[in-house]
């Protein structure tokens, strides 16, 4: 800047609507932590804002000692962690060949899949394509018939096109297979496109209750955000009610305890992924 | 099953493929092999197909496999039976559902929210990009900008939990309000006129922030010599705002309102049937909620099915009339 520009009266109004939309932002999720560390007598009298009132952490014991709860924890790490590892492996294998201008029928292809992007068959006949499949009830409901998102795919393609021909050329010179391009130059190169890719298929599989709640029958094999999901619709949670004291411990303190560690996941990658969360949406739109 | 801004961010995907295919000339790896045999380039690129192979046989069976899977939708499905078997029954289904008042509620609701969204979600996420561009300090602008997507990476659960308890009747924050300033506690929830308030209050708050992110980017390619320009002719900031950095992000704002309608009737069932309630379902159940309720609560899968295909050709079609209208209009288009 060659002159200093002064604050004036437009800047303050700006900063002024910023803080307050970030306060609308921040204050629901404060008082959320609030409730989960208050007594339930608060809790029901509605007398907490963003600080917790008769401290305690009743509700987080109770997360601990409830079975259902832990294993859902449990269910929720493991389709997770396949799922991720799943969508990214066949999302970049198939990103690679269709990079290519010169694989035959890439253009059939490339419109075979750019038109699920405009029609689908639907929720129940993609139900019955799952059962017919004889994936129901299982894991693999969750991540086979979701395997590869079509944005994520574009992104990748997009991105292994940008890299430069020479690159290619020289490996393939030298006897290069295609797999062995593949393997020590596309992939290495395109790290930070994984990333993003990587990020929004873990939110993608941490986040869902739709999907589960379609496949899944099995109580026993419901994520974290399907039992939170009947936390929210009955306004109870299994076992409370009869056996606890309502003054110290509520139904919405435990669904808020819960809540709150649903997020530590993904609040512990946040600081370290938002810059790929970023790059990854203009990449998928703007760019190209 | 993915949200608006899912869809838009699919579709955007499509026109920069589209792009790229017309400037992109044919590499040069075709003409050092067009004089071999068709079977021979096959051969070369074995390889390739092996990668391509698990990512198409997905497509095919999970994507395709269901659009043939709409025949059911033409047949009285049974799971005893399978698709095959099952009796055809013409266009029955379809007659059943349109001659219900069901029909023109569902599309009066899913018309609703997806209009509504049009015109409130989408012109504040162009005013909040445009503020946060105002701010000048770098570091600043960044604290704002992580703060406003923060809720992006909190599931719909829990978005619609926090909202429901913001408005909730008994320990509601809203109410606690309403009482201090001598109201009397409003049921929101129940009460089917203020339905469409809390979804798209929710909508905004979680989804302001990340749906920012494309316009700020548009923002930052902005060419700086224009506000020199502007500074010369004595420009206060808004008119910078109006004459100069709004016009310089139209492109970006015309395609993604062209997204916007052409997926206006494309709402996923997900937030809608955790924030609906037996008392708001005239004004809260859209097409994909109804889909859900008929198909995997009463199994009644042709039925259902029926439903979501005409959903499906009724929001396809209005993509390519959107599409068609902006081209005559504006010369834009989205392929």
């Amino acid at each position: 800047m060659k002159h200093k520009k002064k604050l004036t009266l437009f800047d303050g109004i700006v900063c002024l609507i910023l803080i307050v939309f970030c306060a609308t932002i921040l204050y629901p999720l404060l008082h959320l932590l609030a409730v989960s560390f208050s007594i339930g007598f608060h809790i029901t009298a509605n007398d907490i804002s963003i600080f917790p009132r008769g401290f305690t952490l009743e509700s987080y014991f109770y997360f601990l000692e409830n079975q259902s709860v832990i294993r859902a924890y449990g269910n929720s790490i493991v389709y997770t962690v396949v799922g991720v590892i799943c969508n990214v492996l066949f999302t970049v294998l198939t990103a690679y060949p269709l990079s290519k201008s010169y694989l035959l029928g890439r253009s059939f292809i490339m419109k075979l899949i750019l038109f699920t992007l405009f029609f689908s068959g639907g929720m129940i006949p993609t139900f019955l394509v799952v059962k017919e499949t004889g994936l129901l009830d299982s894991m693999w409901s969750l991540i086979i018939p979701n395997l590869i998102w079509t944005v994520n795919l574009i992104i990748m393609i997009n991105f292994f096109r940008s890299l430069p021909l020479s690159l290619y050329d020289a490996a393939e010179l030298d006897g290069a297979s295609d797999f062995t391009v593949f393997r020590t130059i596309a992939v290495p190169l395109s790290k930070a496109s994984i990333a993003s890719i990587t990020l929004f298929y873990f939110m993608g599989h941490w986040n869902s209750y739709l999907i589960p709640i379609l496949y899944l029958h099995d109580k026993a094999k419901f994520p974290l955000q399907v039992v939170l999901r009947s936390m929210l619709m009955e306004d109870q949670v299994e076992g409370l009610g009869q056996v606890v004291d309502i003054s110290q411990l509520t139904p919405t303190g435990v669904k808020n305890a819960v809540i709150v560690l649903s997020m530590i996941p993904v609040l512990i990658v946040y600081p370290f992924v938002q810059k790929y969360f970023v790059t990854g949406v203009m990449v998928g739109s703007v760019k190209g | 099953m993915d949200g608006v801004v899912h869809a838009v961010h699919f579709l955007k995907g499509v026109l920069m493929v589209q792009r790229k295919k017309l400037q992109q000339p044919i590499g040069g790896q075709l003409d050092k092999k067009s004089t071999k045999h068709l079977a021979c380039k096959l051969w070369n690129q074995r390889q390739l197909w092996l990668m391509l192979l698990p990512g198409l046989l997905f497509y095919l069976i999970y994507r395709y496999g269901p659009m043939f899977g709409l025949v059911i939708s033409f047949k009285d499905y049974s799971p005893f039976l399978g698709v095959f078997e099952s009796k055809w029954v013409g266009l029955e289904h379809f007659e059943r559902f349109f001659s219900t008042p069901k029909f023109w509620e569902l599309f009066r609701n899913t018309l609703t929210l997806g209009c509504l969204s049009l015109c409130i979600s989408f012109p504040m996420t162009i005013l909040f990009a445009l503020i946060l561009n105002e701010i000048r300090q770098k570091k600043a602008k960044k604290v704002f900008q992580t703060i406003s997507y923060l809720p992006n990476f909190l599931s719909i659960v829990i978005v619609c939990s926090i909202f429901i308890d913001l408005f909730s009747v008994t320990h509601g924050t809203i109410n606690k309000l309403i009482i201090q300033f001598g109201g009397a506690p409003i049921d929101f929830r129940a009460k089917p006129e203020w339905y469409y308030f809390i979804y798209i209050t929710s909508e905004l708050w979680a989804g302001l922030g990340s749906g920012a992110i494309i316009y700020l980017a548009a923002l930052s390619g902005v060419d700086h010599t224009l506000y020199e320009a502007a500074d010369l002719d004595g420009c206060s900031r808004i008119k910078k705002v109006w004459h100069v950095t709004l016009p310089s992000i139209m492109p970006t704002i015309i395609t993604m309102f062209l997204l916007r309608v052409g997926n206006i009737i494309r709402i996923g069932a997900d937030k809608t049937l955790l924030l609906y309630a037996p008392t708001t379902y005239e004004v809260a159940d859209i097409f994909s909620s109804y889909v859900y309720r008929v198909g995997m609560g009463d199994h009644d899968y042709s039925f259902a099915a029926a439903v979501g295909m005409f959903e499906s050709v009724l929001a396809a079609l209005i993509l390519v009339a959107a599409n068609k209208g902006s081209k005559k209009l504006t010369g834009e288009s989205l392929w």
